[in-house]
């Protein structure tokens, strides 16, 4: 590789789920903040072995879904009832009865709206680019391979402690990731 | 759960007397009811033999799921649901024999000097006749025997024996059970209460008792396995996904009950044919207007939003407050379907109701745990315990012992 | 824990009741990767092509019947008073309960932690959006003007009317064009890491393109992940309520009427239920020859089918309860109207329609109680035609038999259907063929990140988590 080009940061390849949730708990407990594991699935208990927070997506979709309900109702209650009344097979103008079916649907419509783009920002996705996707290896961690990666980045960083800390995790290969 | 292992175990001794002060202080009050005013005594007795009822119904059907879906995580506590159910017969069924005997000082439909010029009772000859009553009632008991002492009978047998034969018994009465537990809940809920007002109609009555019925069993199992757990009976064997998963079923339950219950009223409503309207317009003269109300939002938003959580649904004092509160709006809502034939223009918590409620529960106690204390609390030799206790996860070899962690780990390694 | 806690001893479950593996033969992850993404991968093989022309002649069949009705107007259709619904309704329902099984295995069973959805999740999401547009076509036609369907939606006109929300059509509008769209989002989610599989094998440079684009750089990242599963539950969560509302608004489409046979309280999960039992009906249809074909015998195994019989057998009886309730209830309400109705459902002219409903929904799954049956694949395929045939009469009997004969006998009549309802709704099938038969050939038709989850290898804690077991212990043809 080019000697000029920015390190990234450096990577250890795990075999099994085993050993890496361990990997993850160790560099935990050694107080990194900038990296994170990637796994061809979710691994059962990698939060808690990586300290990560509950999720904020939730927030995003109660967001939605009130937002949907709220809309739904003034929606139909103003243009029923408000702006062109109408009298409909002796049925009140406005009424929470009816207008639940399609407020209940547009709760649910802005819900799913909230989840999915809230997953989004909170990724920072779509990205077009990613320094890992270059790394030959790397590509097989939607195969079968598990990964470590603590970036440069990182104010614990250090290049041969670092690499100290991942070796005694017993991972069978680690290399440096270029920017 | 785990948090609370370290504890000592609950003891509860000091309370043990409270079934049967319950059921003294309200047989008094019931049978001063009774002479004072039978037929509030009759309509009190009804409404707390529905409450009762549900526990009874409840449990049995999440007997018979548990089996049909062959679930694991259900195992360390079907017991209670078990034991719960097999209140149906007898005790239930004791507690039938006044509503049997008042049956005419409560339903209108019996009181009717020429039936057939009531056309809405004409038709349903000849089930509703004192005949068609007593035989309906008396075939919902007897299968209501038939399944929970079986399911209960096939269960305790497989703590001794073990093996598979109980668990393809069980299989066989859940499924015919569960067919015949249909049928004859929708006949009880129709018989017993929608026969209040015979001249009303809805498809959907039986679904709506039961899935009244199951929220208020899920609320009840909670608490006694979270009472089990603390006194050391249970600990064993819960994890604290079992915890969650009532928690969830109770929540799934809160969304269907509102589910069922909407779709009846709003059917109702749009189509607003008198014939079916009726039945509304009574329960929405005077203060039933507003017990609606509380069902609503008793019924549906508090638990809805209370049950929202996934970590609250583990939080104990918490949940005990959330199932306390089912049992209270189950008998509000038994309570918006019974009383108003009697009180018409309002609600009214009469002392009959709170003594007759009262005796019942000091008898389902007393039974229950009776029944409870006698027999292994867990299925000890189910075939599932072990994946309910989570074998493979985070079981230490003490407690799952060598052998089956091993035989796993050569399982999993065989072509 | 352990320290506090008594020991007991746990028996062993006997051999016969062992729980089975959900992928057989003890499989690695990549081999999942290989089997699944493979299939979308190579020449396009030629049995492919051979059911490819065929869907897509039907969908040009179905797009002249379509101009042809939109040119002509209604009128080609069968409908006439009194039946003044016909097969546009019909099938409608009928394609829109066939895709409910999708969402119910999608959300639902995740939510009830059924970790054998993994296998048929995709495929059976696939079919539910296909099926959703199927249903589409036809609310949007029966209108007659369908050049006024956006009256539909609260856009402000230049007549400033607005729709108006007391009309269970409204409702629709509302219900279906949500659960199209969420159904969509649901899926595409799911889709995103496994397009990164996709990506990450690609050879060719419109491949790496493509799926490079639609896996938004998808890295499988622990941190992405855990926000990802948390939006796949919330979506899950909203889902299953979802679905239960779209077919409870297309009941009550019906039931908010004062008709016989319409009108009655329990129509709601009835037909949730019955879409269910549909959809799994179509599911096994199109999973079981599949499996065969992609030599899938390993991912969708005897287990997924078994308990896919299982469902439909306990959809089919929910069915059947409420088929017998609304005849009790029609004797107990004591209404002639009511009464005349069910009677003649089950009697008039219309009585074959009516003994296969009861026949296909209710009596046949009934086989389904026997191991026998639900492990012989001729039968269960057999068993789901026959479910898909019942669930069609069953919206037959409710909307033809409930309009033929209303309360005035002067005005009664006889509906027989004409060729264009028959040969649109032949051409729907060439819509939904065609799109699934694409779907199979360009995306994965399993969720793969999803199965590499449930293998015991995955998790951390269990033996096999620890030891990876190398590759293919033996392939079976």
């Amino acid at each position: 590789m080019n000697s000029s080009s920015k390190s990234y940061g450096i990577i250890a390849r795990f075999n099994n789920t085993a050993s890496l949730l361990h990997a993850a708990e160790k560099v935990r407990d050694a107080g990194f903040r900038k990296w994170d594991v990637f796994t061809p699935f979710p691994v059962h208990g990698m939060d808690q072995a990586m300290g990560l927070k509950n999720s904020k997506v939730g927030w995003f979709t109660f967001v939605g879904g009130v937002t949907g309900y709220t809309t739904g109702m003034l929606m139909i209650w103003w243009m029923n009832a408000i702006d062109y009344p109408l009298v409909i097979g002796g049925k009140p103008m406005f009424s929470p009865f009816f207008a639940f079916p399609p407020s209940y649907e547009l709760t649910i419509l802005f819900g799913a709206f909230g989840s999915l783009f809230g997953m989004m920002f909170l990724n920072r996705l779509p990205r077009l680019h990613h320094p890992l996707l270059k790394h030959g290896q790397f590509a097989q961690v939607t195969h079968d391979a598990f990964f470590i990666v603590i970036e440069c980045s990182d104010p614990k960083y250090s290049e041969t402690e670092t690499r100290k800390l991942l070796e005694q995790t017993g991972t069978p290969h680690i290399e440096m990731v270029e920017e | 759960m785990k948090s609370q292992a370290s504890h000592s175990p609950l003891d509860l001794s000091k309370y043990r007397k409270v079934p049967a002060i319950l059921m003294a202080v309200g047989g008094i009050l019931a049978g001063l009811g009774f002479l004072v005013n039978p037929q509030q005594f009759a309509f009190s007795w009804l409404l707390a033999f529905m409450f009762f009822l549900s526990l009874g119904l409840g449990a049995l059907f999440l007997v018979m799921v548990h089996h049909l879906f062959d679930a694991a995580w259900s195992v360390p506590i079907r017991r209670i649901s078990e034991q719960l159910s097999t209140i149906l017969f007898p005790t239930m069924a004791l507690l039938f024999i006044p509503i049997a005997l008042l049956a005419p000082t409560v339903y209108p439909w019996m009181r009717e000097v020429h039936p057939e010029l009531d056309h809405a009772l004409h038709a349903k000859h000849p089930l509703f006749t004192m005949q068609g009553f007593y035989i309906a009632s008396a075939a919902c008991f007897l299968i209501w025997w038939w399944l929970s002492s079986n399911l209960r009978g096939w269960s305790l047998k497989q703590d001794t024996t073990g093996g598979a034969l109980p668990t393809y018994k069980l299989r066989f009465y859940s499924c015919v059970g569960i067919v015949l537990f249909a049928v004859s809940l929708s006949l009880g809920a129709v018989m017993w209460m929608k026969a209040l007002m015979h001249e009303w109609f809805s498809t959907m009555y039986g679904v709506y008792y039961f899935a009244g019925s199951v929220w208020m069993t899920l609320a009840t199992v909670y608490v006694i396995t979270m009472i089990l757990d603390r006194q050391k009976v249970l600990s064993a064997v819960i994890h604290a996904n079992q915890y969650y998963y009532i928690g969830s079923l109770l929540f799934a339950f809160t969304v269907f009950y509102s589910y069922i219950t909407f779709s009846q009223y709003f059917i109702i409503w749009n189509a607003n044919l008198p014939e079916e309207t009726f039945w509304y317009l009574a329960r929405e003269k005077g203060t039933w207007f507003y017990v609606g109300l509380v069902i609503i939002f008793g019924h549906f938003f508090i638990p809805f939003l209370g049950l929202l959580r996934i970590d609250l649904k583990s939080v104990f004092p918490y949940m005990l407050g959330v199932c306390i509160w089912a049992w209270l709006m189950h008998f509000v809502d038994m309570s918006f379907n019974i009383m108003p034939i009697l009180h018409p223009d309002g609600f009214v918590l009469h002392w009959m109701d709170l003594g007759c409620w009262a005796f019942m529960a000091g008898v389902v106690a007393t039974v229950f745990i009776r029944k409870f204390a006698a027999h292994p609390p867990y299925p000890l030799k189910d075939p599932r315990l072990s994946e309910a206790m989570g074998l493979y996860h985070d079981m230490p070899d003490s407690l799952a012992g060598e052998h089956v962690s091993h035989e796993a780990g050569r399982q999993g390694g065989k072509s | 824990m352990a320290a506090n806690v008594t020991p007991i001893t746990v028996p062993e479950p006997p051999r016969e009741l062992r729980r089975i593996p959900l992928v057989s033969n003890y499989h690695s992850f990549g081999w999942i990767s290989d089997r699944v993404a493979g299939l979308t991968e190579g020449k396009t093989p030629v049995w492919w092509w051979i059911l490819f022309v065929p869907s897509v002649s039907l969908l040009g069949l179905l797009l002249f019947m379509l101009s042809y009705q939109i040119s002509t107007g209604v009128g080609v259709w069968g409908n006439m008073h009194p039946v003044m619904w016909g097969w546009d309704i019909i099938n409608f329902v009928w394609w829109i309960g066939i895709g409910h099984a999708g969402t119910l295995i999608s959300a639902i069973l995740f939510l009830l932690r059924q970790k054998w959805r993994t296998a048929v999740n995709r495929a059976a999401e696939a079919m539910t959006i296909f099926a959703v547009m199927c249903a589409g076509i036809y609310p949007a036609l029966h209108v007659g003007r369908m050049w006024y369907d956006w009256w539909l939606f609260p856009i402000p006109n230049t007549y400033t009317m607005w729709p108006q929300f007391r009309s269970p059509l409204m409702w629709d509008v509302f219900a279906v064009s949500t659960y199209f769209t969420v159904s969509l989002l649901f899926w595409y989610m799911g889709l995103i890491p496994d397009l990164a599989v996709l990506r990450d094998r690609s050879k060719t440079k419109v491949r790496q393109f493509m799926y490079g684009l639609f896996s938004l750089g998808w890295t499988g990242s622990n941190r992405h992940w855990s926000n990802y599963e948390k939006a796949y539950l919330l979506l899950a969560g909203l889902s299953t309520p979802l679905v239960l509302s779209v077919h409870s608004i297309v009941s009550l489409d019906f039931a908010v009427s004062q008709l016989p046979g319409w009108h009655t309280t329990i129509f709601p999960p009835y037909f949730v239920a019955g879409a269910i039992f549909s959809g799994f009906g179509m599911v096994l249809t199109l999973l079981i020859p599949i499996r065969s074909i992609f030599k899938l015998q390993d991912l969708i195994t005897m287990r997924h089918i078994d308990i896919m019989c299982k469902v439909t057998l306990a959809t089919g009886t929910i069915v059947g309860y409420a088929y017998a309730m609304e005849f009790f209830i029609a004797w107990y309400s004591g209404n002639p109207s009511e009464r005349f109705h069910f009677i003649n459902r089950a009697l008039g002219p219309y009585w074959w329609g009516w003994m296969l409903m009861v026949g296909c929904n209710v009596v046949v799954p009934q086989l389904f109680w026997f191991k026998w049956f639900r492990q012989n694949l001729v039968a269960v395929f057999i068993l789901s035609i026959v479910v898909n045939v019942g669930m069609w009469f069953e919206r037959f009997v409710i909307i033809v038999i409930g309009l033929h004969r209303d309360f005035l006998p002067s005005s009664w009549g006889y509906f027989s259907p004409s060729i264009v309802d028959m040969l649109t709704y032949l051409g729907t099938f060439g819509l939904f063929f065609t799109m699934f038969l694409l779907f199979l050939r360009f995306l994965p038709m399993i969720a793969i990140s999803e199965v590499k989850g449930v293998i015991p290898q995955a998790d951390p804690h269990h033996p096999m988590g620890g030891a990876k077991v190398h590759d293919v212990i033996h392939e079976k043809e």
